[in-house]
């Protein structure tokens, strides 16, 4: 039992890491219609600036963190203004080459202003304090991970499903031109969704730094657990991909610790594949209405 | 101005003669790229160069171009790339420590890639777009797993050949080493020819009756099925080639470097192929060489002696500039620069004429 609740509350932490990359990524997708594989490096970047203003400013980790987030709005804006928008009309296979592009120029600078040291990011509630649960042990960190995750997901659900943004925001996803057409700003929701993905991505960045550290490959297991969650929970809703993180990262803990550490991910990745075969088009999602 | 179009004259014969004799044109391109393998021994290269940038720019081009026929000419997206091609590397190694000849472990490889081909086929007529492209990334993931956990593949590296030197044995009599000059020369050549081949290869794919088939469905799948166009064998097809051309590219990065790292066959590099063939042009053979000639050459060549540690941000830069400004491929550039020849030819012209009436 003990082992099991420890695996759970691992998979808290980890899950809430997925979610927020995959919502990122799927809102970009929605959007800009283009998979973002620069979805983590953008995260990492301003992980690397909440890392530098906390060791090198003695900023407290509240605060590097909202700084960082801050960052994350602003490089999310650049990268839209200066890259995206401009190569608007190019094939959606090249859009995705595109983020590749930025995923080496983020690689390039960060040396160039962090250096090449690995640098130790500190956990928002020291691991000292935890609470005892049936012989496990649950860290006040890994609640306020899932408490501020799950928080920041009520309330992007809320603005997207009942507000006059989010319901731009649900017509620029559905059809870019007839939206234009009918006067919603969709420049500026593209806009605003890097400037979001961005910033979900630092989030999970942020949640991951601790228990590594602060280095250029350090989201690259999110990344990618991002898209297969994406892809499981169906890239047609905004729920979906939270639901397959969390399945993820719970399916990952309990295969490589129950069944086999090496043939773990192998056999949660065969059985994803299977199930995909059977509904194509993920757990929630659904079939795209297609003219001939 | 006589000169400049003298030499007009004789560079608008090229593309004509390139169209009528395609695989003398290969031929040709291979014996030049093998006069690289020479230019070492007279010391005007350095070895590293010629196996660091140019070997591996032909195994990359041996992969891109498989993948550019699924890509280009079927419109299916790949992200599993990179495990095909560990899967030619390590499994080459993994059959000769095993003991068999060169010859069949190659065959032996490249039958089971190519029914992992087939399948992940089967697997695309349930599945698409995104959906398509993470499932196989899903395969990806899942041979990195195995290369990097199963102690079969060495752990760190696999070598091949014996204990105290890498070799690998052609024909049963004829061993080449990586560490010996001349052999590696002669194995530049040797990874030239089977590109070569490659290239002729798809060159006759692409001119057939399959290529045809495959340019119908990436236009319209709805179409080319009503015009008799069997999906279902079209898509298997298309990726038994790619997977083909994958593992074969794998097996030449075996057979040259004779040592194979289990590490690096990644998310990184599947989507570096991708980004050779869009940067360099879809649905082009020479289009393929030059976007892995500016994604791995450029860079290593001269961006990283030129600007050290922040080339990266260079390589990044190009990327996005190439795909801004030639958003159907590099290769698409000589056509501009005839266009812009030709307006310069005329501007002069009118300014001769203005000049001669006064």
């Amino acid at each position: 039992m003990a082992d099991f609740l420890r695996l759970v509350f691992n998979g808290f932490t980890s899950g809430s890491a997925y979610a927020l990359a995959a919502l990122g990524i799927v809102l970009i997708w929605r959007t800009s219609r283009t998979t973002n594989f620069a979805q983590g490096l953008i995260g990492t970047l301003n992980a690397y600036v909440a890392a530098w203003f906390i060791l090198s400013q003695g900023w407290s980790i509240w605060l590097a963190s909202l700084a960082a987030l801050v960052t994350a709005f602003a490089t999310g804006i650049i990268i839209d203004t200066i890259i995206i928008r401009p190569a608007a009309k190019v094939s959606p296979i090249s859009k995705q080459i595109i983020t590749l592009g930025i995923i080496m120029v983020i690689i390039g600078i960060i040396p160039w202003f962090f250096g090449t040291s690995r640098y130790q990011m500190p956990r928002f509630i020291p691991l000292s304090q935890s609470i005892d649960v049936a012989g496990a042990t649950l860290h006040l960190n890994t609640i306020l991970t899932l408490v501020v995750t799950l928080g920041i997901m009520a309330v992007m659900f809320w603005f997207i499903q009942f507000t006059r943004w989010g319901l731009a925001t649900r017509v620029t996803a559905s059809d870019e031109t007839t939206s234009k057409l009918m006067g919603v700003p969709t420049k500026t929701i593209t806009m605003v969704s890097w400037a979001t993905a961005a910033i979900l991505g630092t989030l999970a960045a942020i949640i991951v730094a601790p228990r590594t550290e602060v280095h250029v490959m350090m989201l690259i297991t999110v990344q990618v657990s991002a898209f297969f969650a994406g892809t499981l929970g169906g890239f047609t809703t905004f729920f979906g991909p939270v639901v397959g993180a969390f399945i993820i990262a719970f399916g990952r803990n309990f295969a490589m610790f129950y069944i086999s550490d090496i043939w773990g991910n192998v056999l949660l990745y065969m059985s994803i594949l299977v199930f995909l075969y059977f509904r194509p088009y993920g757990i929630f999602g659904k079939k795209p209405s297609k003219k001939v | 101005m006589k000169i400049i179009d003298t030499i007009m004259r004789h560079l608008k014969k090229l593309p004509a003669l390139v169209k009528h004799h395609p695989s003398w044109t290969f031929i040709l391109f291979g014996v030049l790229v093998s006069l690289i393998a020479f230019l070492p021994h007279i010391g005007i290269m350095r070895f590293g160069t010629m196996s660091t940038v140019y070997a591996y720019i032909i195994i990359l081009t041996t992969v891109a171009l498989g993948l550019n026929l699924l890509l280009g000419f079927s419109g299916l997206i790949s992200l599993g790339t990179a495990g095909f091609v560990g899967a030619g590397a390590l499994g080459t190694a993994v059959f000769l420590n095993m003991g068999f000849p060169l010859e069949i472990a190659v065959l032996a490889v490249l039958f089971i890639s190519g029914l992992i081909g087939a399948v992940i086929g089967l697997f695309s007529l349930k599945v698409e777009s995104i959906y398509l492209a993470i499932a196989t990334l899903f395969v990806g993931e899942i041979m990195r797993q195995i290369y990097t956990n199963v102690p079969i593949f060495g752990g760190q590296e696999l070598n091949l050949g014996d204990d105290s030197r890498n070799f690998v044995t052609f024909f049963g009599v004829w061993e080449l080493s990586f560490f010996d000059q001349m052999h590696r020369s002669i194995l530049f050549v040797i990874i030239t020819a089977a590109m070569v081949l490659s290239m002729i290869i798809i060159h006759h794919i692409i001119k057939s009756r399959t290529g045809r088939a495959l340019m119908a469905m990436s236009r319209s799948q709805h179409a080319a099925q009503a015009m008799g166009v069997s999906l279902i064998k079209y898509r298997v097809m298309a990726f038994v080639i790619a997977t083909l051309f994958a593992t074969f590219g794998g097996v030449l990065y075996g057979i040259y470097y004779q040592s194979v790292p289990t590490e690096q066959w990644n998310l990184d590099l599947s989507l570096f192929l991708i980004a050779m063939i869009v940067v360099g042009g879809l649905k082009s053979i020479y289009g393929t060489v030059l976007g892995v000639f500016i994604i791995h050459g450029v860079p290593n060549l001269w961006l990283k002696n030129w600007f050290g540690d922040v080339s990266y941000v260079f390589s990044g830069v190009l990327i996005i500039a190439v795909i801004i400004f030639y958003p159907r491929g590099f290769i698409h550039i000589g056509h501009d620069l005839r266009r812009a020849y030709a307006g310069l030819r005329t501007r002069m012209r009118k300014k001769v004429k203005h000049h001669g009436e006064n």
